[in-house]
């Protein structure tokens, strides 16, 4: 599988840590905190995932990604996507 | 290995290096005023013997000088005020050149990024893995020639692999 990270172009997934579902929000409060770190939704289709190019330019970034085919849409730095 | 596809290997000794970060909200083209030269917005080396900025993330570049001065860090740091944090990599790193006709080849047989002319030329640049081991790479002519820096403490390893990729080309 190859993922396009916006900095280094195309790489192999082995350059990336996976870390899922990049729609959780930080909560404000405690309420809400433990689905925040630990609940992560494993949807067959398309979502936006987090994944960290650790062996690139070592920026989080946010792929949107068909879990049933891994065809990508697109890729943005994770810090441009949560302006 | 033939003629055909001679690789040529050196180590680089003497260099400054140094890992150059730009602070939030600075834009590339203000690090270059500072520095008085236009440094890539992407993956990409430009500059000359006396100081290059290798492109290795969103803001952030290696800095290369073949001449440093003993305090040639300060001194980057110093025009870079407000603008990056430097750290002195001079020791951190190990810098191997790799020319020859069979450069590209070796390349191509450890990196997972297509090498060929019409995409990767002078000035490209990579951040990526070679055999597991951490590389910046950059090409610095057409002969062609590649500089690849490498973790100081990976050095043994990466020339290990270069000599036994290089005798099966
Ligand atoms: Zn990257």
């Amino acid at each position: 599988m190859r993922i396009s990270c916006p900095y280094c172009g195309d790489r192999d997934a082995h350059e990336f840590v996976h870390r899922g579902d990049a729609a959780p929000r930080r909560p404000t409060s405690d309420d809400g905190f433990y689905d925040y770190v630990y609940l992560r939704d494993n949807i067959a289709g398309p979502m936006r995932e987090h994944w960290y190019h650790a062996q690139g330019c070592r920026n989080w970034i946010v792929v949107a990604r068909d879990t049933r085919n891994h065809q990508m849409s697109g890729a943005v730095l994770a810090r441009e996507a949560s302006r | 290995m033939s003629a055909a596809n001679s690789v040529v290997i050196t180590e680089q000794s003497g260099l400054g290096l140094a890992a150059v970060m730009s602070r939030k909200g600075v834009r590339p083209a203000a690090i270059g005023a500072a520095l008085g030269l236009a440094p890539s917005e992407g993956p990409g080396r430009v500059g000359d013997a006396r100081l290059a900025l290798i492109g290795t993330g969103p803001g952030t570049w290696l800095a290369l000088t073949e001449a440093p001065d003993p305090d040639w860090s300060l001194q980057l740091a110093h025009k870079l005020t407000g603008l990056a944090s430097v750290s002195d990599q001079s020791g951190g790193y190990m810098v191997f050149r790799i020319g020859g006709n069979g450069a590209r080849a070796l390349l191509q047989h450890g990196a997972f990024i297509d090498f060929h002319p019409d995409v990767f030329r002078q000035g490209s640049a990579a951040t990526t893995v070679i055999a597991h081991i951490g590389v910046i790479l950059w090409q610095r002519d057409d002969t062609p020639t590649f500089d690849v820096a490498t973790f100081r403490s990976y050095a043994h390893s990466f020339r290990r692999w270069v000599e036994t990729t290089a005798a099966a080309l």
